[in-house]
This record gives C-alpha cells, sequence and structure tokens, in this order.
C-alpha cells in the first residue's frame, strides 16, 4: 500500500529535494549564462545595469575584435603544443619507470620508488624560484620546453600506472620473455596495450591539467606571443576602453576547446579524477 | 696464472651481465624518467634550499652573499609576511570545510533516486575544467559594482550593494565563493564514487534495525566514505593553501594586500622585487607546512583504516 502511495503522490521530501539540486544545478549554470550573453550583447546592453540572461540584440563583434585584435588563435596552438607534448612525454616516461618499477628487478628500485612518492608533496609552487633560474641557465625562457619539461616529471603518473601495473600478473611478462620477447618488445607489445584504460584515464587527466596552468606559464613565458590560452586571456586589450563584452568573448573562446573536450569524454574524465581518489 | 685469472674475472662478468640484464633494462626503463625527475624536481629542492641561504642577487648569482638563516630570521619579522600567512589561512578556512561540505551533500543528493543525475553530474563537475583565468574573468564579471547581474539583486535587498571585490570584507569571501564553483565538482565526484561503493545491505538491515536517517547517515555513510572524506580534504587543504591565480586576476592582492596571499606574496617578492633568496626562503616556509598537513592528515586520521 505504501508503496503504491509513493508512486501516485510525490512526498515532500522528494520534492525538497528535487528542488534544492535543480535550483543547485541553476546557480551553477549562470556564470556560464553570463559569459555567454555578455559575449554576444552590443556595449549598451553589456553595461547596463539590468542583467539581460538573454541579449534582446545579437553581436558578433566582440569576437571579431578578439579574433583580430589579440593573438589568441597563436595562444590556442602554444596551449595546444604544451598539453599535448607534456601529455606524451608523460605517457611515455611514466609507463616506462612503472613498467620498470613493477615487473623488472634491479638495485635500489625500491629506494627510486620510495624517493618519488615522497616527492609526491613537493608543491611546484614552493620550488618555483629556483626552478626559474634553472629553466633560465638552460636558456629555455619562453620556449614551450620551459612549461613541459617540469609538468613532465610530476610523480603522480607513475604512481597511478604502478597502481595498474601491479594488477597486470607477472604471468603474462614470464610467458612473454620465455617466448623470446627482448624487454622492449614486452613494454611495447604486451603491456602497453594491456594498459590502454590506464594510459586513457592519465593522458586525459595530464592534458587538462597542463592545459589549465596559470602560475608557471605565467612566470617562464614573458612574451605576448609565447603566452598559453590562461596567461593570454588575462593580458589581453582588444578594445581602447574595457569591454565586458569582448573580455567574455575572449574567455568563451579560451574556455570552449576543452569544454567541448569535457562533454565528448565527460565519463573517462570523471573516471580519471575518481581514480585518483579511490588509489590515493 | 694472470691471464688465468683475467679469463675467470672475463666470464664472471659475461655471467653476470646476462643473468643481470634483467637489472640493466630495468635501469635503462627508469632512467629518461630519473633524469628529468631529478633536473627539474630534485635539484630545484635543493638548490632552492641553498638559494634561501643568500641574499641572492638576481641578475648576477655569483655576486651573491652567503647569509646563513637571514632570510628566515627576516621572513618571522616581516608584518607583510604574517599578513600574508593570515589571508591564505583566512581562504583556507572560508573553502576547505565548504567544498567538502557541499561536495558530500551533492553527492549525496544525486545518488539518491532521482531523475536526470547524469544531467546533474555534468552541471556540478564541469567547472573544474576551466582554467582559473576563464573563472576568474566571469566571476568578477557577475561581482562588477556597475554592470554585474549580483549587484542588480542585491539591490533589491539592500540600497547601497558593496562593490565586491573592493572591500575589505568581502573580497575574500567573494574569490572564495568563485573557487567554490569552480572545484566543488572535483569532490563531489570522487564523494559521490564513494558513496556508490557503500553496500546498500548496510542501510537495509539499519532500515530494519528502526534506524532514523541521521543515524544511517551518521553510523554508515560517514565511518564508510571516512578515507574518501579525508582524501579530498587533504587534497583541498593543499590546493587552498597554494592558492594564487584567484587573488591574482580577481583582486591583484588588494584591497590594500588584504588579499595578499603566501603564494602571491612569494611571487611578488621573487618576480617583482627580484628578491630571489627570500622568495626561495618562504617557498621552503610552504613546503614544509604542506608536507606537515599531508603528513599528520595521513598519520592521526587518514591513511589508519587502508
Amino acid at each position: 500500500m505504501s508503496t503504491e502511495t509513493r508512486l501516485s503522490i510525490p512526498r515532500p521530501k522528494t520534492i525538497g529535494l528535487y528542488v534544492t539540486l535543480y535550483g543547485a544545478a541553476l546557480l551553477f549554470i549562470a556564470p556560464y549564462l553570463y559569459m555567454l550573453s555578455t559575449s554576444l550583447k552590443t556595449e549598451a546592453f553589456a553595461f547596463s545595469q539590468q542583467p539581460y540572461w538573454i541579449p534582446p540584440e545579437i553581436s558578433f563583434r566582440w569576437y571579431e575584435a578578439i579574433l583580430n585584435g589579440t593573438p589568441i588563435m597563436q595562444w590556442l596552438i602554444n596551449t595546444l603544443v604544451i598539453a599535448g607534448t607534456t601529455t606524451i612525454l608523460v605517457v611515455i616516461l611514466d609507463s616506462m619507470i612503472a613498467f620498470s618499477l613493477t615487473k623488472l628487478d634491479w638495485p635500489g628500485k625500491r629506494i627510486v620508488f620510495g624517493v618519488i612518492i615522497a616527492s609526491f608533496m613537493v608543491p611546484i609552487y614552493a620550488n618555483m624560484v629556483p626552478l626559474y633560474t634553472i629553466i633560465s641557465d638552460f636558456g629555455l625562457l619562453n620556449s614551450p620546453l620551459a612549461v613541459i619539461l617540469p609538468f613532465s616529471a610530476i610523480p603522480i603518473g607513475v604512481f597511478l600506472f604502478t597502481q595498474f601495473f601491479k594488477d597486470l600478473p607477472d604471468s603474462v611478462v614470464e610467458a612473454a620473455k620465455i617466448d623470446g620477447f627482448s624487454t622492449f618488445q614486452i613494454y611495447l607489445r604486451i603491456v602497453l596495450p594491456l594498459m590502454k584504460p590506464a594510459i586513457a584515464a592519465l593522458s586525459l587527466y595530464t592534458f587538462v591539467y597542463t592545459w589549465n596552468q596559470f602560475l608557471w606559464p605565467l612566470i617562464v613565458l614573458q612574451g605576448s606571443s609565447s603566452f598559453t590560452l590562461p596567461v593570454g586571456i588575462v593580458t589581453m586589450q582588444p578594445t581602447q576602453v574595457f569591454q565586458p563584452g569582448a573580455e567574455m568573448a575572449g574567455t568563451l573562446i579560451a574556455a570552449a576547446p576543452l569544454f567541448i573536450v569535457f562533454l565528448i569524454l565527460q565519463e573517462q574524465l570523471v573516471n580519471a579524477v575518481q581514480m585518483q581518489g579511490t588509489t590515493g | 696464472m694472470a691471464s688465468e685469472n683475467t679469463e675467470s674475472v672475463l666470464q664472471r662478468l659475461t655471467q653476470l651481465g646476462s643473468v643481470d640484464s634483467e637489472a640493466r633494462d630495468g635501469i635503462l626503463f627508469a632512467l629518461p624518467y630519473l633524469l628529468v625527475f631529478s633536473v627539474f624536481l630534485l635539484y630545484p629542492l635543493l638548490k632552492g634550499f641553498y638559494m634561501s641561504l643568500f641574499d641572492w642577487n638576481a641578475f648576477n648569482p655569483s655576486q651573491s652573499e652567503f647569509i646563513l638563516f637571514e632570510n628566515y630570521v627576516r621572513m618571522v619579522q616581516d608584518p607583510a609576511f604574517f599578513k600574508a600567512v593570515r589571508a591564505t589561512v583566512v581562504f583556507v578556512v572560508l573553502t576547505v570545510p565548504t567544498l567538502v561540505g557541499l561536495g558530500l551533500a551533492l553527492a549525496l543528493g544525486v545518488n539518491q533516486d532521482i531523475k536526470g543525475k547524469r544531467f546533474l553530474r555534468t552541471v556540478f563537475f564541469s567547472p573544474y575544467v576551466l582554467t582559473v583565468s576563464v573563472v576568474s574573468l566571469i566571476w568578477a564579471g557577475l561581482y562588477a559594482p556597475e554592470y554585474g547581474p549580483l549587484n542588480y539583486y542585491v539591490g533589491f535587498l539592500m540600497s547601497n550593494p558593496p562593490s565586491w571585490l573592493n572591500s575589505f570584507t568581502f573580497a575574500m569571501p567573494a574569490v572564495a565563493l568563485a573557487t567554490i564553483w569552480w572545484t566543488v565538482g572535483f569532490n563531489f565526484v570522487i564523494l559521490l564514487a564513494a558513496r556508490q561503493g557503500v553496500p546498500e545491505r548496510l542501510y537495509e538491515a539499519a532500515r530494519i534495525d528502526g534506524a532514523s536517517t541521521w543515524h544511517a547517515f551518521k553510523d554508515i555513510t560517514l565511518p564508510q566514505m571516512r578515507s574518501a572524506i579525508m582524501f579530498v580534504t587533504t587534497v583541498q587543504l593543499i590546493a587552498s593553501f597554494q592558492v594564487f591565480g584567484q587573488v591574482f586576476i580577481m583582486t591583484n592582492g588588494g584591497p590594500g594586500d588584504s588579499t595578499q596571499t603566501l603564494v602571491m606574496y612569494l611571487y611578488r617578492m621573487a618576480f617583482r622585487q627580484q628578491e630571489f633568496g627570500y622568495a626561495a626562503a618562504i617557498g621552503y616556509f610552504l613546503f614544509f607546512v604542506l608536507v606537515s598537513v599531508s603528513v599528520i592528515n595521513y598519520k592521526f586520521i587518514g591513511g589508519s583504516d587502508e
């Protein structure tokens, strides 16, 4: 009997839950809506006291101003190069050492693993002054490598990969050895293909993380043409006088690529984040 | 005799070589990462401490003067440093409990039997993929005193709404709110996964025993999700201690340095004042604070049940 009542009349508690969650969702969406609508407003409406969530008049002039008046496409390419290269490097370097740490035996590997795990706690910001002098000594200031190299050494990937590689049965590696595979062949033909899900998750996580970096690129990339999107959009001045519409158009262009990736690969990205929680 | 000896040594070496080919390959596979790791993580860590013992000359390092712990002495006597510590602690207090609490509330809500779970998860998680500059510029617009939508609505409640980011009282809470919107999704998805991992039979048993919702929450949900809650708390503590982008972009530390956090002070000392030695000392201080936070969380609260 109680089931029937529950089916026909929603309980007040359920209604409260819906109102709370969807109300919160609305508040979460409002900033996006502000960005989108402001970027499409004419100057008068953008500066208006009244928030026009749906602009009465649509204009694309701020997008034109941004695309013509700032090197935003260059920033996009720089960001893509930096995030892409870092991701590839992290996958190669981290999977190699994780393979070595879990499937090969060599003197001192426990100490090496211990040092890497302990350095988990080293915040890159605490390191930024000495790191800057090192990058500067190498002559890498303004180069994409100045951002790529330090972020290729972050221990989290090693940690996550070793967690996954541990689950790969040693017998698989042993069998390949008996079949005459070299260590490199085992890594390339057996371990990597079996680890595709882990590689996909870590790649996605690393890509998003490096794409979004702000402070470090701000320090080592000093000329406008070498900026990444996150640094570039903060400094851009596409118009003589400050225009909220132009700023939001630039912001939207900067946010769009990764946001689209997120909408397509949402499951994988959520998994990549949740993975940290379960292995951490 | 001599040649015999050489021969046997050679033999042993080749034998050793074949036996230890695994060791050789192991080291070869570890080497590329270790190289990058040593140059860009370990070496800076050591060099940072070394630099902190000098009045470092940023333009001509060989002219740096060794001053032992004077940078650290200066730090504990520097009122601006303490102001930055205070601003950082305020930010941590404003964000961490809310981020964890709200993340938990959203996770428990979305875990209920409701329609549109996927939509809600997308909405709550999505800001996490934005970069800090996008978040800061959007929220600076929302807070804008003249044309920002927030003050349009607040204007109905009070005649003179504050100009949020220029206010000594409201600048930091405003930055904190933007941060909560930005990163609560991270906690939300991790806590949602943890909640989904709690066996349903525990709740069924509690229901049979006539336990109230509150008791089920207190006696089942919280203990079962303990390690996930500790994990997100640690991650948030570390992230909030290092806050930079939001304050740098939204307030530039103002008004009157009231939102100048530690990393921002470090950034200014290093890259505006060229005080590399002093900034390195502040970096080391930050390093020890964060390591302590992790260790304390792990030792005394977290890791005991795993």
